[in-house]
């Protein structure tokens, strides 16, 4: 799946926990330098947001219409 | 990773275990009184009785748990930090006990200082955990519906528990106050402004995350709680102008919103991606059913105020609301949290060595099903026993403080079998 924001995408809002947390760590490893990665979440997820500015990732997060939360995640 | 994260974010087990597991007990209570009391209890919703029994219920059993799981869940879904979450825990569930125990033994004994005493027990307990909370929640932005819901509902909880304090304060020293009016605007901002938003605010995180449905709309969603708190206090001013249309319009207007929220969510779970019925999903049908038609008689009665004459409407009515609405999706997500949390912290104590038995090992689905089918008898037998008080009332109490001992039961096994399976870890992870 690619989304207009970045083609690294983890549509994690039909998983289960700790599902979304799991597949959003692997997908961070994956990246490279200067690349983000969407999160797609019908939450905001705090306990990751912890994590992700534990190790110095920046996150910017919008909510749309349908409910989604879209995170934003650079490496 | 997922467990060492989850930690990091939540107070120790003990701080939430405290309430879900004593709040049946007192719905157990609610039960045996009803089964005592007979057919006089059903006589009005002012009766001693009904009154006890009806605080027994929403002050001993829902707030008990409400409050537990916020303490619980605050951080998860807020980022929130309660300070000393266990201290908190400890002293209020202590206070809630108390004053409710109080407060339910001043309405049926009439003795004054029982309820002078329950006020003042309350009202401190209620004022700490606000000021704890209000606290966490100081700098955090409302990023989300959850955040905003939650905050509106802290105002609820304020405003139903200084009525609260207002009437019991008004009956033990005879202040000539509008009782019956105040009565109705109390359990207003209690079931609505209180428990409704809360509930709404807690469903936009855990109805999509555990029944794998799609999420609540964004503009429905934000603007739930702040509807349902602008109506509370319309119906507020409403009361002290003495405008009864406006307290009409009003209740009509938070009874849509309210019936609004439940179809949404009866919607939502419609299409869900989890093929599985189990306990919680059907507790909650039950709860989103019964108070679609409890706030149906609500909008019909604030159209047509004849309504409420007819004999047994407001029990009715409040049986279907308490007992048949929230009751049920408190049921429902205790039979999901409290496996949840177990589950968690054994991860915690298996240090990812040892695995931590499945949730439906520690709180067996069977259990649980079998437990909600005697609550839904129980509801039925307390719904019949308006117009058949006389046949009805002894047996469905008796049948409802069964189905409220076997959550305890399912519960408290889930709990034991929670701490042998943190001994048969520490035993492996010892043997490595």
């Amino acid at each position: 799946m690619t989304h207009p924001k970045t083609p690294h995408v983890v549509d994690a809002r039909y998983m289960e926990p700790p599902e979304p947390f799991v597949a959003t760590m692997e997908m961070l490893d994956t990246l490279k330098e200067g690349e983000k990665m969407l999160l797609l979440l019908f939450r905001e997820p705090h306990p990751l947001y912890k994590v992700l500015r534990q190790n110095g990732h920046d996150y910017e997060v919008e909510q749309v219409a349908d409910g989604t939360f879209e995170i934003l995640i650079s490496r | 990773m997922q467990a060492v994260m989850a930690f990091e974010n939540a107070p120790p087990f003990a701080a939430p275990l405290r309430f879900f597991l004593t709040a049946p007990l007192f719905a157990v209570l609610a039960g045996l009184l009803i089964a005592f009391e007979g057919p006089d209890l059903f006589a009005s919703r002012w009766t001693p009785g009904a009154l006890a029994a009806t605080h027994l219920l929403t002050v001993c059993f829902m707030l008990q748990v409400m409050l537990g799981a916020l303490i619980q869940i605050m951080p998860v879904f807020t980022g929130a930090n309660l300070k000393r979450p266990l201290a908190v825990a400890r002293i209020v569930h202590v206070g809630l006990s108390a004053g409710a125990l109080l407060l339910a033994s001043g309405f049926y004994s009439g003795i004054p200082g029982l309820l002078s005493s329950a006020a003042l027990v309350l009202a401190l307990t209620v004022l700490l955990f606000l000021a704890a909370t209000v606290l966490a929640l100081s700098g955090v932005p409302s990023t989300s519906p959850t955040i905003r819901g939650l905050k509106l509902a802290l105002l609820g909880l304020a405003g139903v528990v200084g009525l609260g304090v207002l009437m019991a304060l008004a009956l033990a020293y005879g202040w000539a106050l509008p009782l019956a009016a105040l009565a109705d605007l109390h359990a207003g901002w209690g079931l609505g402004g209180w428990a409704g938003v809360l509930l709404a605010a807690m469903a936009y995180v855990v109805v999509p995350m555990f029944q794998l449905t799609p999420g609540y709309p964004m503009r429905a969603s934000w603007w739930f709680p702040v509807a349902m708190l602008g109506m509370l206090l319309l119906w507020s001013a409403a009361v002290l102008a003495e405008w009864p249309w406006l307290v009409r319009l009003s209740q009509f207007a938070a009874a849509v919103a309210g019936m609004a929220f439940a179809g949404l969510t009866l919607r939502l779970q419609a299409k869900r991606r989890r093929a599985r019925a189990d306990a919680t999903y059907r507790y909650w049908q039950l709860g989103l059913s019964a108070s679609i038609v409890a706030l149906l008689m609500l909008a019909s009665a604030a159209l047509w105020p004849d309504a409420v004459g007819v004999e047994g409407w407001t029990l009715v009515f409040g049986v279907l609301l308490v007992a048949g609405g929230f009751l049920p999706f408190i049921a429902g997500m205790l039979y999901k949290i409290v496996p949840f949390l177990a589950w968690l912290h054994l991860q915690e104590c298996g240090k990812a060595k040892v695995p931590a038995p499945a949730m439906n090992k520690l709180l067996p689905d069977v259990n649980t099903r079998r437990q909600m089918l005697a609550y839904a008898a129980a509801l039925l037998l307390l719904l019949a026993t308006v117009p058949f008080a006389g046949w009805l009332a002894r047996p469905a109490g008796v049948v409802f403080a069964v189905a409220n001992g076997w959550l305890w039961w399912n519960l408290a096994s889930a709990i034991r079998r929670y701490r042998q399976a943190e001994i048969d870890i520490s035993r492996k992870l010892a043997a490595k």
